[in-house]
């Protein structure tokens, strides 16, 4: 009879375990990605909240209303024409046809889901209509229109795809946010719906592709990390390395003959770290791109990105090598690549992408104000030091050159990366890179699709980028 | 030696008294806010009065004429009394009236109830009885293979005199003693070739959510007859083969499967259901969107297998994690009767209970959490449907019947040593 009520105990304390890991389940599962549950576009509960409750503003940094409500109760976006269209994929449209924009990912701010039971019961005595609460960004919508007013006036970028990402490296706050074609928010024709060019979609947080020769920060890192004494190791490019019975070349058929990591790095030479890869292994190279935020699970407070992508299952040497240079299966987002530039930029530190600078209520009570947060070390910082000094040497004699400005000195990295897009092989354009100055902290990342050489057409978009912050943020 | 303190009167309020009313006047001023909302809504007013005094008669009335473990009777019912809430809440403008057909279930559910109580009290030849309710529920859960219908992809129901019936709720009550009584007889084949019919039957019918309480039910009821950890894991073996294979076999399982780990991929068709039950759940927040508000019935099945998101909706997840701790504490004192049970069948039957219950539970509320794929089987007491209503009751019946039997033989104890001491030729209790 003991044994028994022991075994009736014990069963008893499995059922009610099983219980406790059900609601422990529910509770973190709630906590984590309950308000991306809520602010999906399906779903119809928030919809049906438009109707009842007036959507709170949204306001750049400088001030300026990007978004509010009229009267009838439509969402109104500003009057010209150019400035609704440069932010059109930050805050989303309407009709949801944009994923994930502020004006949706937000809602439960906008349509004042947070209001506490106090508030509302004081909102049922002094007014008929609920309102929601009013969003501050941290990004700068002149920047926005510069940016896309550079991509839209350039020789080489006119009328193609591409996203650009701006943010500050030591706080994480995001400054701008653009994807390339953008249309009208207020005016959504049949023909942007049909547009093959697909206006909708938002480059910067949901293209996830080849990072090309980006992604060499990341092979460098992991070789500093790795590979002792590789600084002074010497590669010998001959233009093309025989990995089992491929060659890897390099862009436009360079050949670089005897190079040093730091120089091969300065003309992305793809020979050399193809060589790194395969001295690495798959393994090292995956741990240190996960460290850089590879393969996790993006799930940032202000922010739904694309997750990305470093594979996890077994390649052969040819792919292993390909992926010293980015190249195969690698994929990842504009502002992800944002972020591993801000990461060497912020001595390792890889800081939280944040666009809230504050929530405020109809009342005046403020509900959220920005606070910056570590994201994850991505190197350690001695190496973080090495790659600036690359980065640096990139921009001023090398592959970077375009993003030269005036009076600021610039660090960054090209990328010319082979992608399939809709079944054809192109050639994307990348440049990444910060300002390297304490007073201006401001890292970017652009992407031109189909825009051949990252040197010669992505970084002068950048240039633009940092030139626009040195007029505005500089003294 | 030191003089012990008089031992204190008992208090005349009983707490469980208190419990009670705190229940009924929730009921009462909750019914009361959705009839007088808007409109005035007759349902509304009637289910204020009928909740709280079913409750009553459930709880304080009943046990009056047999003893009851008056915890475990009032957050049954009050489980019920949630669910005739909740689906009356949901009835609001949409023209169904499941809120009004619960509160019979309900009473209709107290009655089986008793029933269970008054068979586990006078039933003497269990022998007999046993065997008579076996044969009766092997034929009754086949039926659905003869003149089943299907609903939702599983042929479980049978229609008689106008009513849907699923007799493997049912045979849940079944299952339990036959189980219970032969494991007290130390027999083995009996139950097995009962329980391995009932699990043929049950994937025949495609039912594999009740397939699986039936199964993790007797498992766990084997485990504590005999403590043959060799055995048990030989069963947990063969149902972990045994899901292996119907994942390989059958298509539904895959799909369930599939939309269990990522529903949003599968929205347009069969991940509809989880999606919109995730949505709920994060759209009520911590408090809730407030009784009778928010937007249940876009979810499939809101009524029976999801209603555990639309309390989460409705209330907050607070509460609805309260509502979990209300079954923690059930299964705690279900356990606690099966302790005291004398006899080895009447403990293995309370336990047996407890554990179907909370195994219901646990399979229902974790699948709608998204911690296990989802199945289709109600949740107990709270779940529209009289059938599911009959046997959760009938289940609680079962575990009151064995704490009245219980504090019978506690109360005959009492009396053989207080005769024995009255005659004091024998040593008193406390020499001993």
């Amino acid at each position: 009879m003991k044994q028994l009520h022991t075994r009736f105990r014990l069963i008893t304390f499995i059922v009610i375990a099983l219980l406790f890991i059900a609601g422990l389940y529910g509770v973190y599962s709630v906590n984590i990605y309950g308000r991306r549950w809520f602010s999906n576009s399906k779903n119809t509960r928030y919809q049906a909240a438009k109707n009842n409750v007036i959507a709170g503003d949204i306001i750049d940094r400088n001030g300026i209303t990007l978004a509010t409500t009229d009267q009838d109760g439509d969402r109104v976006y500003q009057s010209s024409l150019k400035s609704r269209e440069a932010v059109v994929h930050l805050l989303g449209d309407r009709d949801g046809n944009v994923a994930n924009g502020v004006d949706s990912f937000q809602a439960n701010y906008l349509l004042g889901f947070e209001t506490s039971l106090g508030e509302r019961i004081t909102d049922l005595f002094t007014s008929q209509t609920r309102h929601g609460d009013d969003i501050t960004l941290t990004a700068d919508s002149k920047l926005c229109t510069a940016i896309m007013e550079a991509f839209q006036s350039g020789t080489r970028t006119k009328g193609k795809t591409g996203a650009a990402v701006v943010m500050n490296y030591k706080t994480g706050a995001v400054l701008a946010l653009v994807s390339l074609p953008v249309f009208d928010p207020q005016n959504i024709t049949d023909s942007v719906k049909s547009d093959t060019q697909h206006p909708f979609w938002n480059r910067a947080l949901q293209s996830t592709l080849a990072p090309g020769s980006t992604f060499k920060i990341i092979t460098a890192a992991s070789a500093l990390e790795n590979l002792s004494g590789i600084t002074d190791y010497t590669f010998v490019c001959t233009g093309a390395t025989k990995v089992m019975d491929q060659y890897i070349h390099d862009y436009n058929m360079a050949q670089h003959g005897k190079i040093s990591l730091e120089k091969a790095f300065t003309v992305s030479c793809n020979n050399t770290f193809a060589q790194c890869a395969l001295m690495l292994g798959d393994d090292k190279l995956r741990k240190t791109a996960e460290d850089f935020g590879f393969n996790d699970n993006f799930l940032f407070r202000d922010i739904v990105v694309e997750n990305s992508v470093y594979p996890t299952t077994n390649r052969n040497l040819v792919q292993i090598a390909w992926s010293g240079a980015g190249q195969s299966q690698i994929g990842a987002t504009p502002l992800h690549m944002c972020m591993v530039a801000s990461a060497i930029a912020n001595d390792g530190v890889m800081m939280e992408p944040r666009l809230l600078t504050q929530v405020k209520s109809p009342a005046g009570l403020v509900r959220l104000r920005f606070s910056s947060k570590e994201y994850r070390r991505a190197v350690p910082e001695d190496i973080a030091k090495t790659l600036q000094g690359y980065m640096r040497e990139v921009v001023s004699s090398g592959t970077g050159s375009g993003a030269r400005v005036q009076g600021l000195t610039i660090a960054g990295k090209t990328g010319s990366a082979e992608a399939s897009i809709n079944g054809k092989d192109v050639t994307n354009a990348w440049f990444e890179g910060y300002i390297d100055d304490d007073a201006l902290p401001y890292a970017c990342c652009v992407l031109v699709e189909e825009g051949d050489s990252g040197g010669s057409v992505a970084a002068p978009i950048a240039a633009s980028i940092f030139e626009y912050i040195k007029e505005h943020y500089g003294n | 030696m030191r003089e012990r303190p008089a031992p204190k009167a008992p208090s005349r309020r009983h707490p469980d008294r208190r419990l009670v009313a705190a229940m009924m006047l929730f009921f009462f001023s909750a019914f009361l806010l959705i009839a007088l909302k808007g409109e005035l809504r007759w349902q509304g007013f009637a289910l204020a009065v009928a909740v709280p005094v079913l409750i009553y008669i459930a709880t304080m009335w009943l046990p009056r004429f047999f003893p009851a473990d008056k915890l475990l009777l009032s957050i049954a019912n009050f489980l019920c009394g949630l669910g005739v809430l909740v689906l009356y809440s949901t009835d609001l403008d949409a023209g169904t009236s499941r809120g009004l057909q619960q509160a019979i279930n309900y009473s209709v559910g107290i009655a089986a109830m008793l029933f269970c109580i008054l068979m586990v009290r006078y039933v003497r030849r269990w022998k007999l009885f046993v065997q008579i309710v076996a044969l009766g529920s092997a034929g009754l859960i086949a039926l659905p293979l003869v003149i089943g219908t299907e609903v939702n992809g599983a042929t479980n129901w049978i229609r008689i005199a106008g009513m849907n019936l699923q007799p493997s709720e049912v045979v849940k009550v079944s299952l339990l003693l036959v189980l219970s009584y032969s494991m007290s007889r130390r027999r083995f084949w009996p139950w097995l070739i009962f329980a391995g019919f009932c699990l043929a039957v049950l994937m025949l019918q495609k039912d594999l959510g009740t397939a699986l309480i039936y199964y993790i039910t007797a498992l766990l009821m084997y485990f504590a007859s005999t403590g043959n950890l060799p055995m048990t894991g030989l069963g947990l073996l063969g149902g972990a083969g045994a899901s292996v294979l119907g994942y390989k076999m059958f298509n539904h399982v895959r799909v369930r499967v599939a939309i269990w780990q990522n529903p949003w991929m599968y929205y347009e068709k069969s991940g509809y259901q989880i999606a919109q039950v995730l949505m709920a759940i994060a759209s009520g927040g911590l408090f809730g969107v407030g009784l009778g508000l928010g937007a249940p019935r876009v979810i499939p099945v809101y009524f029976t297998d999801c209603i555990f998101a639309v309390i989460c909706e409705q209330f907050g997840i607070i509460f609805g994690i309260l509502v979990l701790v209300m079954y923690v504490i059930l299964i705690l004192r279900g356990a606690s009767i099966a302790l005291r049970a004398r006899r080895g069948f009447m403990g293995l039957l309370a336990m047996g209970a407890t554990v179907m219950l909370g195994v219901q539970t646990f399979v229902i509320i974790g699948g709608v959490l998204k911690l296990i794929p989802l199945t289709g089987v109600t949740m107990p007491f709270v779940s529209y449907g009289g059938t599911s209503m009959v046997s959760c009751m009938a289940m609680i019946g079962l575990i009151q019947g064995v704490a009245s039997v219980n504090q019978d033989d506690m109360e005959y104890d009492y009396e053989i040593s207080r005769s024995l001491r009255d005659q004091d030729d024998l040593p008193r209790a406390d020499r001993f």
